[in-house]
């Protein structure tokens, strides 16, 4: 027994000094190759994110960081403008079409070079286009229709022909081009091979390559000596991870970071008291959607909540702003129509005339007028039905704000005699209710691509069962969605696009309740030339081009330097050893005393 | 000691880890909605890739043909691909190992020395100024959230004082040592002051069983000196309980500290699982729950059979 106390100790000691010498090796092995930022005149932008990568290869994209990441790195062939994130020359300088739009020729720039210095062609682009419709990645392969092929004549050539007329090059179609010498081996493997296949260091086209990967915390991009564009100030960009939002304000004010990416908007605040701190409030991305079923799955519906006059008044009853001061405050904006403020080509405005405003006595008047009288407990009742107005409304936790949004809704409706009972679940269990149409209404998010097709195709019948919300279906609706798929012309397509967003919102298949602002922060002291994409209001970070990046310098000439946090080494070897001499101590005293005296 | 006491032991061991295997997979399927499904907004996949995406997984296969595939594949070691990133499972959880044996380990370590130390101390002073200090700041520190108590650090010496950074493993791929140590400080001073608090009170109240008993009074009618009596004779006997205590929180070292990994960002296997949950990574999620569980199996495993060459009176039961 007196061994297995001291064997304890033992153990216990000897894990704390295995662990500890432990940590060179560590600190050397979490690299997957040695990032050239050693230098002390390296210049480092550190970037602060709330969501990692995963997976560093170009063919597993998920979360938004990873997006970010290859937008830094690679090139499409029209990129998104910086203005409006309509298409702007990228790798094309620019592309024509055949009359009825059916074959398209862009020009490819010459002279460009992959980061290993091997030259990028039209090749790189029809490959990876072929490359993308064979293994059917499903964020990429939705630009093309069946049966499109390319040619590539010469090197800075690049032909697309569909069998049908297509704006595809013009979308812009939102794929990065890969280099064919390094994943022309993969073009007959397995996706899971594919998506599996270590790629860092990252042979890429754009202004940085990642060059270093520690999984679940940070990843070093460093300049790429071959960018066609015009050379960015920084040597190295660093993303950190921070999976505590306190912990990534605290690491931008202290200077351990320059930027704060992906910022929720409880900690505005707190970040506003920041000295040396600019927020960009990025105009929305997403929104929040309080969507109505319509029937068409397994649940049955609410018949109340056919009755566009309910849906009306239910809209005039919800005080918008109110939600948006108070879960979103001030980092958010009523919402309006179901394409997003960032799609500034594509979103409507409602005009003033049109607004449904908040109005809870004309939502009174409104039901009183339909015929959905009080009952005895203040609730509403169906005049065909006799069912009371008691609305079943699930709330995703996948959305921002979700459940005190669906909270201020129930006690808004409890006003005009609708009883709602909000229910907060999973965005898994929110996908089982959707598909079982086992909801009245809901409220979820929704986001998509800067171009509206994609957006607008959810609101059309052929997206029920999948992906619609409520299987709303309206075949004006529909004839608009169809049209604006065939009308090439940006101009006319625009307009038609707007009327649908006007269509909606008279219609009203759900209400779209917020726009919550996207906020990155970053300290004025230490990086300066950051530029918004798009013009207004956009993302600093590169959520769709990487020119901010490319724009961006240091304050000042020392303000790129990394700041150290923490005790110096020499700190950590005398503490090590005092810690060692005191257990050494410890164990020979209790051993001399020991012996002498038992 | 008996063969077949090490033998029946580790059978038991085996058929607990069979039956985990089996839990493992039909757990992580009663959570509600379609791991792929969830893809559909963040990705804006169709229909037909997301049909794609389940075959790709054998998703769209019925469950008992899923779950034979699944029991073919980590017999052979094969513990597949992330839903979600792509990555294989195996190269996602070895990145994430030695961050959580870091700091899971060290946290444990060093609350168990501090706190079986205090307990002795306090034990055998029952009633001293440092006992009752001792066991009022155990209860405190035992009964605090971690999650809270992290945050208190963070905010103090990562903002206020500014001394280590607020989160994170190194500051950069490729960072020495010294930049872990100090990403180190405060997630490892969490745990140990989380944990450290049972391991006193526990030696602390099996001190006090044995202080009163008649081979102490022997021990000190022969005129031994009290800290001898004391190291030679109550703290060994009363150390089995700790020593199970100390043995079996390293087996849950690679299960990771999710609440502490995630307040700190550490790279560890808790951030790893809190993610995996959240997105339905089956693959992901099976692979660390077997780790962990498989961890725990071999140190019930290990504490028994020390237990019965410790005290083979054991051996009979």
């Amino acid at each position: 027994m007196r061994g297995a106390a001291r064997a304890a100790c033992v153990l216990s000691a000897a894990a704390l000094v295995a662990l500890t010498v432990g940590l060179a090796p560590a600190a050397q092995a979490d690299s997957s190759s040695p990032a050239p930022s050693g230098s002390s005149a390296a210049k480092v932008l550190r970037i602060g994110m709330t969501t990692g990568i995963d997976n560093p290869n170009i063919w597993a994209l998920n979360s938004a960081t990873e997006f970010e990441a290859v937008t830094l790195q690679y090139d499409m062939l029209m990129k998104f403008s910086d203005k409006d994130l309509t298409a702007a020359p990228g790798l094309a300088t620019g592309c024509d079409h055949n009359a009825d739009r059916t074959v398209w020729t862009c020009k490819i720039r010459s002279g460009v070079k992959w980061s290993d210095g091997v030259p990028l062609t039209s090749k790189d682009i029809a490959f990876t286009y072929r490359f993308v419709i064979a293994k059917q990645f499903g964020y990429f392969s939705g630009y093309f229709t069946e049966g499109t092929t390319f040619e590539t004549p010469d090197d800075t050539t690049l032909i697309w022909k569909s069998p049908t007329p297509t704006n595809g090059p013009m979308v812009p179609a939102w794929v990065y081009i890969a280099p064919e010498h390094i994943w022309g081996k993969y073009m007959n493997a397995d996706v899971k091979d594919i998506t599996s296949a270590k790629v860092v260091p990252v042979v890429s086209s754009g202004p940085y390559t990642m060059t270093g990967a520690t999984p679940g915390q940070n990843w070093t991009f460093t300049r790429n000596p071959n960018f066609w564009g015009d050379r960015p100030a920084y040597d190295n960009i660093v993303f950190q991870l921070y999976t505590n939002q306190e912990a990534m304000v605290q690491a931008l004010k202290n200077g351990q970071i320059d930027v704060a990416d992906g910022l929720e908007g409880n900690l505005l605040p707190a970040v506003k008291a920041l000295p040396n701190v600019a927020i960009q409030k990025v105009v929305s991305d997403f929104w929040v959607n309080m969507a109505f079923n319509f029937g068409g799955r397994a649940g049955k519906p609410l018949p109340a909540l056919q009755d566009i006059r309910v849906r009306k008044a239910i809209e005039m009853a919800i005080d918008k702003q109110k939600i948006v001061d108070t879960v979103y405050p001030g980092a958010a904006s009523p919402g309006e129509t179901i394409i997003r403020p960032l799609s500034v080509f594509w979103h409507l405005d409602i005009p003033d005339d049109k607004v449904v405003k908040y109005d809870p006595a004309a939502a009174n008047a409104l039901l009183d007028q339909a015929g959905y009288t009080r009952g005895a407990d203040g609730v509403r009742v169906d005049p065909k039905t006799g069912q009371p107005l008691k609305i079943r409304m699930p709330v995703s936790d996948d959305t921002a704000g979700s459940t005190p949004v669906g909270q201020l809704v129930a006690g808004f409706l409890k006003a005009v005699g609708i009883t709602v009972v909000v229910q907060p679940v999973t965005a898994g269990k929110m996908y089982d209710l959707q598909q079982a149409g086992d909801f009245d209404a809901y409220i979820w998010y929704w986001s998509g691509d800067p171009d509206p097709n994609y957006q607008l195709s959810v609101f059309a019948s052929s997206a029920c069962p999948d992906l619609s919300d409520g299987c709303w279906k309206d075949p004006k609706y529909d004839a608009m969605f169809a049209q604006q798929q065939t009308t090439l012309d940006p101009v006319a397509r625009q307009k038609i696009v707007k009327d649908m967003q006007q269509y909606v919102y008279d219609q009203i298949p759900g209400i779209v309740l917020a726009y919550p602002n996207a906020l990155e922060a970053y300290r004025t002291d230490r990086v300066a030339g950051l530029t918004s994409t798009p013009e207004k209001d956009g993302y600093l970070m590169p959520s769709y081009t990487y020119t901010s990046l490319v724009t961006a310098h240091p304050a000042t000439a020392t303000s790129a330097e990394t700041s150290s946090t923490g005790l110096p080494a020499w700190a950590w070897i005398v503490g090590i050893a005092a810690l060692a001499g005191i257990v050494v101590a410890v164990f020979r005293r209790g051993g001399r005393s020991g012996d002498e005296q038992d | 000691m008996r063969l077949h006491y090490i033998g029946r032991k580790v059978g038991w061991a085996l058929l607990t880890l069979v039956f985990i295997l089996t839990a493992n997979f039909f757990l992580f399927r009663v959570m509600p909605g379609d791991p792929v499904a969830l893809l559909a907004r963040s990705q804006r996949l169709s229909p037909e890739a997301l049909q794609h995406q389940r075959e790709l997984f054998g998703l769209d296969q019925p469950l008992p043909l899923q779950y034979l595939t699944y029991l073919k594949q980590t017999l052979r070691g094969d513990l597949g691909v992330s839903i979600i990133s792509g990555d294989t499972v195996w190269s996602m959880v070895a990145s994430r190992l030695w961050p959580t044996v870091l700091l899971v380990g060290l946290g444990t370590a060093l609350a168990a020395m501090i706190g079986v130390a205090a307990g002795i101390r306090g034990g055998w002073n029952r009633g001293s100024t440092f006992d009752r200090g001792g066991l009022y700041s155990a209860l405190v520190l035992y009964a605090t959230p971690e999650g809270w108590l992290g945050m208190l650090l963070l905010i103090m010496f990562a903002g206020m004082l500014g001394w280590f950074p607020a989160g994170g493993y190194s500051t950069s791929s490729g960072s020495g040592a010294t930049d872990v140590a100090n990403h180190l400080v405060l997630p490892v001073l969490t745990l140990a002051l989380g944990y450290v608090g049972q391991f006193m009170i526990v030696m602390r109240s099996s001190l006090l069983d044995v202080k009163d008993e008649d081979y102490i009074t022997t021990a000190r009618a022969k005129g031994l000196p009290d800290p001898l009596v004391r190291r030679r004779h109550a703290v060994p006997n009363a150390f089995l309980p700790s020593f199970t205590l100390i043995v079996l929180s390293f087996g849950f070292v690679l299960g990771g500290a999710i609440v502490v990994e995630t307040v700190f960002s550490w790279p560890g296997i808790g951030l790893l699982t809190y993610q995996a949950i959240k997105d339905q990574d089956f693959p992901v999620l099976q692979a660390v729950f077997l780790l962990s569980s498989t961890a725990v199996i071999v140190a019930n495993l290990l504490a028994d059979v020390t237990y019965g060459f410790l005290d083979p009176r054991v051996q009979d039961v």
